[in-house]
């Protein structure tokens, strides 16, 4: 049975909710009602409030909205980076191809979580909420990019010896508009590397968050909603808590289904 | 000759693993070292002690002036065996992780055979069968849409399942997606198929026909299993309140105690590479 369909109109239809949500007059994710903290479903908090009384569907439906574009941003920056670097060094001097392929090495035996809690570590302290979000999704890209540059340099090498680029080449084409022409032959590659980029890149977040390294507060994000869930006292008051990871499931479920045909 | 051969295969390959060594110390140093905030403590904001964090930061600042110095500070701290000093204790880098990565090592072995043994089981039985079905590849796609830190979370509020167990089920999730489908391709080449059609028992043609054909790939997965798990590793210790490296690099990472951070680094980029992921490894594999 096949599921990508249903699952993209699906996620489709959760964003634009979660839009609606986010524009509807009145709501702001980091309103704090301080007469309702802890608060249950009602009327004027639909899925509660946290702590601090902030409104959880307003802060859960920001969270989407933020690490669907944030993860989005960083795949294309590391797919065009990938594909940029995988076909410069497979057309390349081989020294250069060697070198590429060395620091993609360095980047692969390197554990991701390490290196981002490196980097976010030795931030300023005074990094704003904003630029913190900015900076995790841009740390992600820059760091996401060697796997998918050594598959494009596979296949762009393989594409280098094929019959077409052969003839293209006897026929006196230059360098520069051979790999023109290779591109759009690599995009059957990019794009399963570019939607295999985006859940890895919003589990990422969500992990990072959850260690406290990742979007500054008050910005919502999901790594940040998940730090709710250490507070027992938050759980015995509402079963709402459980909201945010169940949503992040299922985000995470259908876009696994809608890129699964590619 | 063939040995001859191998040993010049091995030093090359150990060439190119002290390169990328020496490569991810330079590329840390350099990340850390001009990282806007490396100049900075937590400290300074408290009262009481942002007289000697400034003191401590000025001395960091005169050391650090040249990368070159810091970078030749840095492989000697690895030569003497104390990896620097760290910035939050004030002692040696190593005597702060020695006494932690056997919890480590310890929690990392379990964590994978628990997680090989389960994912070679699944995808036996779900790769001989007829159609692939959704019995098996639901609980693994739903295994790996939840991330480490809520699996962690979860299994201690519902006091149920430890860190070895949170980290088997994320790896072997994993690891039966992909030998799912390297079982499912080898079960139908054409030389398995006539040896099935020969009568030959399954677990003299798994021996024998098809464990030797994907060797190789297995390899691949293992130590691609070893990166997955060596991430999954700060969430779930740090969750689980594990004291091993996981939880030192977390702890190093909001005390902004960067020496102690770099030194671990170093250590997984070591694991890393001894499991051999650096060699090439099948395009398939690349992307997970």
């Amino acid at each position: 049975m096949k599921l990508n369909r249903p699952a993209a109109w699906l996620l489709i239809a959760l964003i634009l909710a979660a839009g609606v949500v986010t524009a509807m007059p009145g709501a702001s994710y980091s309103h704090q009602d301080r007469e309702s903290t802890l608060a249950g479903a009602s009327t004027q908090h639909p899925a509660g409030t946290d702590a601090l009384g902030r409104d959880r569907l307003v802060r859960v439906s920001a969270a989407l909205l933020l690490s669907l574009a944030g993860a989005l941003a960083a795949s294309i920056v590391t797919t065009a980076a990938a594909a940029g670097v995988g076909t410069l060094a497979a057309f390349g001097p081989s020294s250069f191809g060697w070198t590429a392929m060395l620091v993609c090495d360095a980047f692969l035996a390197l554990p991701w979580l390490f290196l981002l809690m490196m980097i976010r570590s030795a931030l300023p302290l005074t990094t704003s909420p904003a630029s913190s979000a900015a900076i995790t999704f841009l740390v992600l890209a820059a760091l996401g990019w060697p796997a998918c540059a050594r598959a494009v340099y596979r296949g762009t090498l393989s594409l280098k010896d094929s019959e077409w680029l052969l003839y293209a080449r006897a026929e006196g084409l230059r360098r520069g508009q051979i790999v023109r022409s290779v591109i759009p032959n690599l995009i059957p590659l990019l794009v399963p590397q570019f939607l295999i980029c985006v859940p890895a890149f919003v589990i990422a977040e969500a992990n990072l968050g959850a260690l406290g390294l990742g979007i500054g507060e008050p910005l919502p994000s999901w790594g940040g909603m998940l730090l709710e869930l250490d507070n027992s006292a938050m759980l015995i008051e509402t079963g709402w808590v459980y909201f945010p990871v169940a949503l992040l499931v299922v985000i995470l479920l259908l876009l696994e289904a809608a890129t699964v045909e590619a | 000759m063939k040995t001859m051969r191998q040993a010049a295969a091995l030093v090359k390959g150990l060439a190119r693993m002290l390169a990328i060594l020496l490569l991810v110390l330079l590329g840390s140093t350099v990340l850390v070292r001009f990282a806007p905030g490396y100049l900075s403590d937590a400290r300074e904001m408290d009262s009481r002690y942002a007289g000697a964090a400034r003191a401590e930061l000025s001395a960091e600042a005169a050391r650090s002036q040249s990368l070159a110095q810091m970078f030749a500070s840095e492989i000697g701290g690895w030569a003497r065996g104390d990896a620097g000093l760290s910035r939050q204790y004030g002692v040696p880098v190593f005597e702060l992780i020695r006494p932690r990565l056997a919890v480590t090592g310890g929690l990392l072995l379990r964590s994978l055979v628990l997680a090989w043994v389960l994912a070679i089981v699944a995808s036996l039985v779900s790769s001989a069968g007829r159609n692939p079905s959704l019995f098996w590849q639901t609980p693994a796609t739903l295994l790996l849409a939840v991330p480490t830190a809520a699996m962690a979370t979860l299994c201690l509020l519902a006091n149920y399942g430890g860190p070895a167990l949170v980290m088997a089920l994320l790896l072997a999730a994993r690891d039966f997606k992909f030998l799912h489908r390297t079982l499912r391709k080898a079960w139908l080449d054409p030389h398995v198929l006539q040896a099935r059609a020969q009568g030959i028992a399954t677990p003299r043609l798994l021996l024998k026909h098809i464990l030797p054909g994907i060797a190789s790939q297995l390899a691949a997965l293992a130590s691609l299993s070893m990166v997955t798990a060596l991430s999954a590793l700060v969430p779930v210790e740090v969750i689980f309140n594990v004291p091993g490296l996981g939880q030192l690099a977390w702890n190093a990472a909001m005390n902004r105690d960067l020496p102690v951070l770099l030194a671990i680094t170093m250590i997984m980029a070591l694991a890393v590479t001894c499991a051999g992921i650096a060699p090439d490894r099948p395009a398939e594999l690349e992307s997970a």
